[in-house]
């Protein structure tokens, strides 16, 4: 692994490509079909200008589509694009000012780095002098100046993704579109590019719209965060109130590690039941539901003191803290605890819950039971 | 056991044994290569004496060189050496030039657009081409009103049929439909291209066999590229197109630098095939397209096989596409879209 993607955080060298000029990206109520699969469905998003926007969803939910289609690398079916407040619908690409970063970075392999970097200046006609100097400042922000008469194989795969980065600040364009561009990174590599980008942007201050499947990515990296579920977006907010409210059993089961608890049961007159215990519950509402609490918002007490009760099915040390499996009736609820914890296979044990992080789901629609 | 015999080894790893003996065989089969290539340049420089009292297989020890056989080709035929010589280069360099840059197009675009011709539609247009070939041969009516008629059939019907279409083909079906137009014997169309030319005056023209020669190696073009295109990510043309490029810039700054080997590869091929092709030109050429092929058959004509002229006459055939060879033979590197994609 070469040095230069190992240093520590260095002074700021971006003061001098920061964009003026950041725009606003707008979807409004944007469908895709593909044959006869839908995979985008009525989108809209607002993206402000200066905005660090995650798509996150798992793989075929229609964010990298999403991304395609604000590119101009695919049409929408139905709903229009916006940047800034032009209408790009119909635009291609080329005119619509906004860059990529792809997956696979995509570089021009029979190019070199100063080739790769200045391309989209040099098909744009900008005089060379401004090309030089243009791709000289920003090697130098991504630490890329010692490669630029190299070709792109004879890169490391960081280094590569630092070209393809380049290629897109180098052009100022008013919002960049990231499609996974760490997840061809090695784990070490990728947290440590995760920083930079954070801070690029920062020093940027250019709309930014990041595709992952990756929650860690999204929460640290955004803003706000768009969470896509079968082309359907499904929430639309601050990574910490994904977190924290989710609206609906899809988002509270996407975000968090270990994932939250589901316990099906039903509501009614203020009381939550299942089989093998009772809530009360501040929420008005009758019916099949589903209880969720995030492992992390459970505690274990002795078997007396318990709201309700389980047994421990498997207990894991995964280093500061173990998970602690319990059998609660015929369905399993996953508690975070200490590392110190010391309970024995087959003991019973109460658990409490946090009652302000407890959620109620509809079973059949998904949607948040919120309280009265 | 067996496996090691294909696992590749280090040179100083190889048993020495092993080393005698495959070096052995190596060198048998240069020999085999190379010896006619040998027998040809000493041939040419053996009078028919030498030839007849053969074999003689080194010169100055078994056979005194003479240049007689050069002295006739270059100025006893002189004229009737040079001007196949350059019918030759003009046929194949046009020929090759319009093959592969036709078949280089047609096959970017196979690898990149997606195409969906109605069967229905496709059908329609061979049914209109069989009612013109019965009218014209059975019916005797005249070509053009035939033309016409079905034409404006074809036209009139062609939108209805696209609207209700429900079966397509798709780029693989055309992609096989160009390279099905090779697995027709070529001796098959030589009367119909003899008739064709005729009837427009082209016969003895040079013209005649560019327009030939390009149409029957345009398949194999088109064949050997879309593999070297639909190699190129598809990712690293987008990423242009977003950088701001048009597609024509695409094209010839991105996509044709990446396939410049696969170019490179395909032209050398077509222009082989075109320099050594016979038939056609047997049939297309009388004096004033004649190319080289029709002149080394020609020594073999009333008087028994002239070898050591043929001998001239191979030898300066086969010179321009060797010098041809080894200086393009740089652009065949392989690896070079390495560091496009992925890290």
């Amino acid at each position: 692994m070469n040095h230069m993607e190992r240093q520590a955080p260095r002074p700021s060298h971006f003061a001098s490509s920061t964009v003026p000029h950041s725009k606003s990206v707008s979807l409004r109520n944007v469908s895709k079909t593909f044959g006869d699969t839908r995979v985008l469905h009525d989108l809209s998003l607002d993206v402000h200008a200066g905005e660090f926007l995650v798509l996150l969803g798992e793989s075929g939910c229609g964010k990298t589509t999403a991304l395609r289609i604000i590119a101009g690398l695919e049409s929408a079916s139905e709903g229009s694009i916006y940047v800034g407040e032009n209408d790009v619908t119909q635009q291609l690409p080329r005119d619509r000012d906004v860059a990529m970063v792809f997956q696979s970075y995509a570089l021009y392999p029979h190019k070199t780095v100063f080739e790769n970097i200045a391309y989209p200046l040099i098909v744009r006609k900008r005089a060379k002098a401004e090309i030089d100097a243009a791709v000289r400042d920003v090697a130098a922000s991504v630490h890329l100046e010692p490669q630029l008469d190299r070709y792109p194989r004879q890169l490391s795969g960081g280094q590569r993704q630092r070209v393809a980065l380049a290629r897109a600040i180098v052009r100022r364009p008013a919002a960049f579109l990231m499609d996974e561009p760490l997840s061809n990174l090695d784990a070490k590599l990728r947290g440590h590019m995760r920083a930079e980008l954070k801070h690029m942007q920062h020093e940027l201050g250019v709309t930014t719209i990041y595709v992952t499947h990756d929650q860690i990515e999204a929460m640290t990296l955004a803003h706000r965060v768009a969470l896509i579920d079968k082309g359907v977006l499904q929430q639309l907010d601050v990574p910490a109130r994904i977190y924290s409210d989710p609206a609906n059993l899809f988002v509270a089961g996407f975000i968090g590690s270990p994932p939250m608890n589901f316990l099906r049961g039903t509501l009614a007159n203020n009381r939550f039941e299942a089989e093998g215990l009772t809530l009360v519950a501040d929420v008005n509402h009758h019916g099949e539901a589903v209880l969720g609490v995030r492992p992390e918002d459970c505690m274990l007490v002795t078997a007396a003191d318990g709201e309700f009760r389980g047994h421990i099915y498997s207990v894991e040390l995964i280093g500061d803290h173990s998970l602690v499996t319990l059998n609660v009736g015929e369905q399993q609820i996953v508690v975070k605890v200490s590392n110190m914890f010391a309970g024995e296979i087959g003991m019973e044990v109460g658990l409490r819950a946090n009652r302000e992080r407890v959620y109620f789901f509809d079973q059949r629609s998904g949607l948040r039971i919120r309280q009265c | 056991m067996i496996r090691r015999l294909f696992v590749p080894a280090r040179l100083d790893e190889i048993p020495i044994g092993t080393r005698v003996i495959a070096y052995g065989l190596l060198g048998l089969w240069t020999l085999v290569v190379l010896f006619p290539l040998y027998w040809m340049a000493i041939t040419s420089f053996k009078l028919p004496i030498d030839v007849s009292n053969g074999p003689a297989y080194v010169p100055f020890i078994d056979f005194k060189p003479s240049l007689d056989a050069w002295h006739y080709i270059f100025v006893d035929l002189g004229p009737d050496t040079f001007r196949p010589y350059v019918n030759s280069l003009i046929i194949a360099t046009f020929s090759t030039a319009a093959a592969v840059f036709l078949g280089s197009i047609a096959a970017y675009a196979l690898a990149r657009i997606e195409y969906r011709p109605p069967v229905a539609a496709v059908g329609l247009g061979v049914l209109m081409l069989a009612v013109v070939v019965a009218a014209v041969g059975w019916g005797g009516v005249d070509l053009r009103i035939a033309v016409a008629v079905c034409g404006a059939f074809f036209f009139l019907l062609l939108r209805p049929i696209i609207r209700r279409a429900r079966r397509h083909f798709a780029n693989d079906d055309i992609l096989f439909w160009i390279i099905s137009q090779r697995i027709l014997p070529p001796v098959v169309t030589v009367i119909p291209i003899y008739l064709t030319f005729k009837s427009i005056g082209l016969l003895d023209t040079r013209s005649a066999l560019i327009i030939t020669y390009a149409t029957a190696n345009v398949p194999i073009v088109v064949w050997l590229m879309f593999d070297f295109f639909a190699s190129v990510p598809k990712e690293i043309e987008e990423s242009a197109q977003i950088d701001g490029a048009t597609r024509f810039a695409i094209l010839f700054g991105i996509v044709v630098p990446l396939v410049a080997p696969g170019i490179v590869a395909t032209g050398l091929l077509v222009l082989i095939l075109s320099w050594n092709e016979y038939l056609f030109a047997l049939f297309l050429s009388t004096a004033n397209a004649q190319t080289l092929p029709l002149l080394v058959a020609a020594q073999n004509a009333t008087r028994g096989p002239q070898w050591w002229n043929m001998s001239v006459l191979i030898l300066i055939m086969i010179l321009p596409v060797m010098l041809l060879t080894l200086t393009l033979q740089r652009f065949i590197v392989k690896g070079i879209l390495v560091g496009a994609v992925k890290g």
